[in-house]
């Protein structure tokens, strides 16, 4: 899914390498004792043209030299959908680190920038998840709670998970949680029953806690391993739905809220997930539809404002479109074979 | 957050505010926080550069129409390019058609059929929906159940899995149905199958309209995933759904002005009757998020006639309850002061949310006690004391803290007037905005 914006970055760390290569080569009409000279330089129309202090094979950046360069990686962040807010923040901490810093010549600026921005969005990105990881650790049945605005995917994910689980071995019971949008028993039913995964239902437009509690009390029961609660899509913004999910989790009392958001969503990804994370709470992240989408500024966007980390991304309507979500390797295939 | 871009364009406009001629420093300033509102609303980048670089040559080459301020030359320039992107808004024929309706998945397709439906219905034709989504679980389930709590026929075949000869028997046992809507699966771009498929259910419904349905909160995809389904079926309106949360649209703006078809409706809700006719001011104010443009602009208009007062008084630090009586005379013409000052993009200035915050029915009741005042007591506020307070609490039929409130209201008017002097804007046209208006 990084395609786009991996192909985008590639082209900056260029333009930043070329900029970086053009302020360590001393203007040829300075001639002589321009890469050694200790005394500073006079020339008026100088110091406006090269912005840059060479001593003793050492370069320094000024933030003027890389202005145009930043500028550039800032169409290309907001391009890739990566929030308003987030890109300011990359921009600024990728500045920070090559500003004012003392680079020796000989260092490839390529390999200066890349470390920069590297650094910059594996801060942003924060840790994954190790869900399989998390469930051995923890009392049985573990709970978790998907969470999100309409239409993003938590119907489909709770699916996938379920089916990722139950492959490495975990049993699994799914809580069918929204009681109230037409055709959600049905969807959620069929997948269960495709899987192969037990599932609790009531009927349409009864209490959705009661479901959970009583999926909750299942498992127990039944020495499940996982429960896996769906809930309705909601906007952050209607106080009543907001209240019944608080109450939701009041009942279930998950020991995971996933916050399940779309990779294609703009800034308002953001937005929402402040709002969920503020009134709810998110312990974890999953984007979905990555498929859609070549860019991915979203997981940047979301993981950053939330802090939390993101666990899987889905990749497509399948069940075995799932991917546990790993910085490192996003970082990887980001900014890998840039080079 | 989006609250905080906003002002920040709003703090962009004030610089305009008092500026005679169109200031080149100012419109760039400008034109980069407008740059940001609209990336943060999700208007794609490239357009934003395109429509930033046009709001800044019309700004400065055009000349402000007398008696239009700097601040408002370029609103207007702003507000203009907006729509000219957007188009206007597509029309909607009450009559016999088909319409067959695609997008990404989860967009709101299922549920915006159903809500087409009742429109339809509403308007007295006599609607019927197919349900050609075979992918998706409990997809029937969902149009049905929607469209049975209306008694609009749904057609559907669970189980079966090629869309096309639904579509073909759909139409067949709906031909009764004046209005014919056709519901599809989620799908996109990339999908090339599913592309193929929905060009070949285009060909079999001979749709006369093919719909998008976009999420509001659609980011910068919405313009590359729009053109791939104008390519493939020839998109002629463009419904943008869950315009009730508070994602801003500008996917969705990118996306029509690139296949350069309207907006036809906005979904604004779960339930059936959630469906409004698209509003192009109110989509740009939104977009913006800044308060309805379009009337800033006419009110503003009228504003210039309205009684000019001591303007200059004002300013020397002088004013009196008779100038504040003006001023919520000319307030409650306009409606409530808050809805005002929102709407006035240049924010009111420094104005504390307390002397905002007045009912306008209190800004009534002020009135009336300002009646009760003598004219040396307008001019000179400092005359009224303890037993000026109860004759004019008594003449007014008032209590005497509803007094004190009065001018206690009037001392915060007073200061937050006085930390306007020696500001950098323009205090006369600020003063006109706020009174007169
Ligand atoms: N392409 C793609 N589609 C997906 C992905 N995940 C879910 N979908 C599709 O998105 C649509 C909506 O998914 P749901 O699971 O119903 O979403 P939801 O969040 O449960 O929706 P509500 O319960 O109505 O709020 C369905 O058509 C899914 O098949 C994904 O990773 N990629
Ligand atoms: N709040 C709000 N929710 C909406 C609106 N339109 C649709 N929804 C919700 O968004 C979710 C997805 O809507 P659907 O109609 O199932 O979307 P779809 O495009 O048919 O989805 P697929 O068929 O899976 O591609 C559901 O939860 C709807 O209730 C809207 O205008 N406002
Ligand atoms: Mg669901
Ligand atoms: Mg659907």
């Amino acid at each position: 899914m990084f395609d786009g914006l991996r192909e985008k970055l590639r082209s900056v760390r260029e333009v930043f390498g070329t900029s970086i290569q053009a302020a360590s080569t001393p203007p040829a009409a300075e001639g002589q004792g321009a890469g050694a000279g200790a005394a500073p330089r006079t020339g008026p129309g100088l110091a406006e043209r090269v912005k840059i202090l060479v001593t003793d094979g050492e370069l320094v950046l000024t933030e003027k030299q890389i202005q145009a360069p930043l500028q550039e990686l800032e169409m290309v962040l907001l391009e890739n959908d990566v929030a308003l807010p987030v890109t300011d923040e990359i921009l600024r901490r990728v500045k920070e680190d090559l500003v004012g810093k003392h680079r020796s010549i000989g260092q490839d600026p390529g390999v200066v920038i890349l470390a920069a921005l590297r650094d910059a969005i594996l801060r942003v990105l924060g840790e994954g998840f190790d869900l399989p990881g998390y469930i051995r650790a923890r009392d049985r049945p573990v709970k978790i709670l998907f969470t999100g605005v309409n239409g993003t995917g938590k119907t489909t994910t709770v699916a996938k998970v379920g089916h990722y689980l139950k492959k490495l071995g975990f049993s699994v019971v799914i809580a069918s949680g929204d009681t109230f949008r037409a055709g959600a028993l049905e969807q959620i039913g069929t997948h269960a029953e495709r899987l192969g995964i037990k599932i609790i239902q009531h009927k349409a437009g009864g209490d959705p806690s009661a479901v959970l509690f009583d999926a909750v009390e299942y498992a127990g029961a039944h020495k499940m391993d996982v429960v896996l609660a769906d809930s309705a899509g909601r906007f952050h913004n209607r106080v009543n739905l907001m209240n019944q999910l608080e109450k939701m989790k009041r009942v279930m009392k998950p020991d995971l809220v996933v916050y399940v958001d779309e990779a294609v969503a703009g800034n308002d990804a953001v937005v929402r997930a402040e709002e969920f994370e503020k009134l709810v709470g998110t312990d974890a992240v999953i984007l979905t539809k990555a498929d859609m989408d070549m860019r991915g500024g979203a997981a940047i966007s979301v993981a950053h404002t939330v802090g939390k980390p993101i666990m899987f991304l889905g990749t497509g309507q399948g069940y075995d479109d799932l991917m546990p979500f790993t910085p490192d390797l996003v970082v990887e295939e980001l900014l890998g074979g840039a080079l | 957050m989006l609250d905080k871009l906003s002002s920040s364009l709003k703090d962009a406009l004030k610089k305009l505010a008092g500026k005679a001629v169109v200031d080149r420093e100012a419109v760039e300033e400008l034109v980069r926080d407008l740059q940001r509102a609209l990336i943060q609303a999700d208007v794609n980048v490239r357009l934003v550069q395109a429509l930033s670089q046009a709001v800044k040559t019309r700004s400065l080459d055009e000349q402000p129409p007398k008696g239009m301020s700097v601040r408002e030359h370029v609103l207007r320039i702003v507000y203009q390019e907006l729509l000219r992107l957007m188009g206007s808004r597509a029309e909607v024929a009450l009559g016999p058609q088909k319409i067959l309706l695609a997008g990404l998945q989860g967009s709101g397709k299922t549920t915006t059929t159903a809500k087409l439906a009742r429109f339809f219905q509403r308007k007295g034709l006599k609607a019927g929906v197919i349900c050609a989504d075979t992918f998706r679980p409990g997809a029937y389930d969902q149009l049905s159940t929607l469209c049975g709590r209306v008694n609009v026929p749904c057609y559907g075949e669970p189980g079966e899995k090629a869309a096309e000869g639904i579509v073909e028997r759909g139409l067949a046992a709906l031909a009764t149905s004046e209005v014919i809507l056709i519901d599809t699966q989620g799908r996109h771009a990339l999908e090339k199958d599913l592309i193929d498929e929905i060009i070949r259910l285009n060909q079999i419904s001979k749709a006369d309209h093919r719909w998008l349905i976009i999420d509001a909160a659609l980011g910068q995809q919405a313009r590359d995933q729009a053109r791939r389904f104008h390519e493939a079926i020839g998109i002629d309106g463009v419904i943008v759904t869950k315009m009730d949360g508070t994602a801003k649209g500008g996917g969705a703006l990118s996306a029509v002005s690139e296949i350069q078809s309207g907006i036809v409706f906005i979904g604004s809700g779960e339930t059936i009757d959630d469906l409004e006719r698209f509003d192009p001011d109110s989509f740009i104010s939104r977009l913006l998020g800044m308060g309805d443009l379009k009337s800033l602009v006419e009110r503003a208009e009228e504003a210039i006639s309205t009684e000019e007062m001591d303007v200059q008084g004002m300013l020397r630090g002088k004013f009196t309850l008779r100038d504040m009586y003006k001023q919520l005379d000319a307030v409650s013409r306009m409606g409530p002061l808050k809805q005002i000052m929102s709407m006035l993009p240049l924010g009111g200035a420094d104005v504390p949310s307390e002397a905002i915050d007045v009912t306008s029915a209190k800004m009534a009741r002020y009135r009336v006690i300002m009646d009760s005042m003598t004219a040396q007591e307008l001019d000179d506020p400092n005359l009224i004391g303890g037993s000026r307070i109860h004759r004019i609490a008594k003449g007014s039929g008032s209590s005497p803290d509803e007094v004190r409130e009065l001018l206690k209201y009037y001392r915060l008017m007073q200061r937050a007037l006085k930390g306007m002097r020696g500001g950098k804007f323009n205090l006369q046209r600020m003063m006109r905005k706020f009174s007169g208006m």
